[in-house]
């Protein structure tokens, strides 16, 4: 019995629930501040729920999003996102973001940082997002 | 003969007509000059830093980190698109609304990350009751948020802020503003080649 779930296992592997995609970071300067993007993908049928990320290189990782009032724009945290099941979640510029402060070091075009998503169902999550400018 | 020249004349006083209502403003800067200084510590005279050039003007803070950057990015692109059309004596300059913690330093780092060129660009702070006469001017508020005292005993805050781009005239007319995070490249661009004309 063990063997046949092992092959349909090998033969038909789970899809993940939670995919991850398009990770990015605007470059930035040690000590500064900046923001990270990517698409949650929540492929399972129930909602999840992101409310912690983590990396070594920030001094203080917050959830965000930019608002606007009037032709001013600002930001505030954000203790969780809840991303419904068979639904997507994009983190964008000028909308939702990870605030990545006081950054330990440069962050330059082209470098590659991880990140640990935490989510109540999935657990952690090791993503990598790569530094660039925006098109 | 008479008929044609009438025609032509009132068809160029049309055009110059529709032009200047795309450039709305007529806010002469030059009535009053801020002392500021740029990234290398040296002082500027505003606005007599930028009389005889179309310049682009940012409004940012630098430990912003979703719209002051995207603000800094679509002036980058506006200048690269203006390079590829031949358009290379427009000057960008970007002002912090946040000098306490904008210092010459922070601001070249913050240049230097993006690759922009000190040639056509430039990135101004000063006193903050400078900054602040200067912001009342173009009318670009700035409010401080979430102010708290970090574990080093340092102030923290995020900024509150109108996303704006300005366009000056060669004169120091400030004549158009524009949303700075979600620029419309085509306006602002058309706008820079009308002024050009």
């Amino acid at each position: 019995m063990n063997i046949l779930l092992v092959i349909l296992f090998i033969l038909f592997p789970p899809e993940d629930k939670i995919k991850i995609k398009d990770a990015w970071m605007r470059p930035s300067s040690e000590n500064m501040a900046t923001a990270l993007y990517f698409i949650i993908e929540n492929n399972g049928s129930k909602a999840d729920t992101l409310f912690q990320v983590d990396c070594n290189f920030a001094g203080k990782v917050e959830i965000h999003e930019t608002y606007s009032q009037g032709d001013m724009m600002g930001m505030r945290k954000v203790d969780f996102i809840i991303i419904d099941g068979k639904s997507s979640f994009e983190f964008k510029p000028g909308g939702y973001h990870v605030m990545l402060m006081k950054l330990k070091k440069d962050i330059n075009d082209g470098d590659e940082e991880n990140f640990v998503l935490h989510l109540k169902q999935a657990g952690e999550i090791v993503i990598t997002a790569t530094a660039k400018k925006p098109e | 003969m008479k008929k044609l020249i009438l025609i032509t004349l009132s068809v160029t006083l049309l055009l110059s007509l529709s032009c200047k209502d795309n450039l709305p403003l007529d806010k002469d800067l030059t009535k009053k000059s801020y002392t500021l200084i740029n990234q290398d510590s040296v002082e500027v005279i505003f606005p007599e830093n930028i009389i005889g050039h179309i310049t682009v003007m940012g409004f940012i803070y630098t430990h912003c980190p979703d719209i002051c950057p995207m603000t800094t990015h679509n002036m980058y692109l506006v200048q690269k698109q203006l390079n590829e059309e031949g358009i290379d004596n427009v000057k960008f300059i970007a002002i912090s609304f946040d000098p306490d913690r904008d210092t010459p330093e922070v601001l070249t780092k913050f240049a230097e990350i993006r690759d922009l060129d000190f040639n056509s660009w430039t990135f101004l702070t000063g006193q903050k009751n400078t900054v602040d006469e200067m912001m009342k001017r173009f009318d670009v508020k700035a409010i401080k948020t979430d102010e708290r005292i970090d574990e080093e005993g340092n102030p923290e805050y995020s900024m509150m802020h109108t996303d704006r781009i300005s366009l000056i005239d060669e004169h120091g007319i400030l004549r158009k503003n524009y949303k700075g995070s979600t620029l419309n490249f085509e306006e602002l661009i058309n706008d820079i080649k009308t002024l050009q004309d």
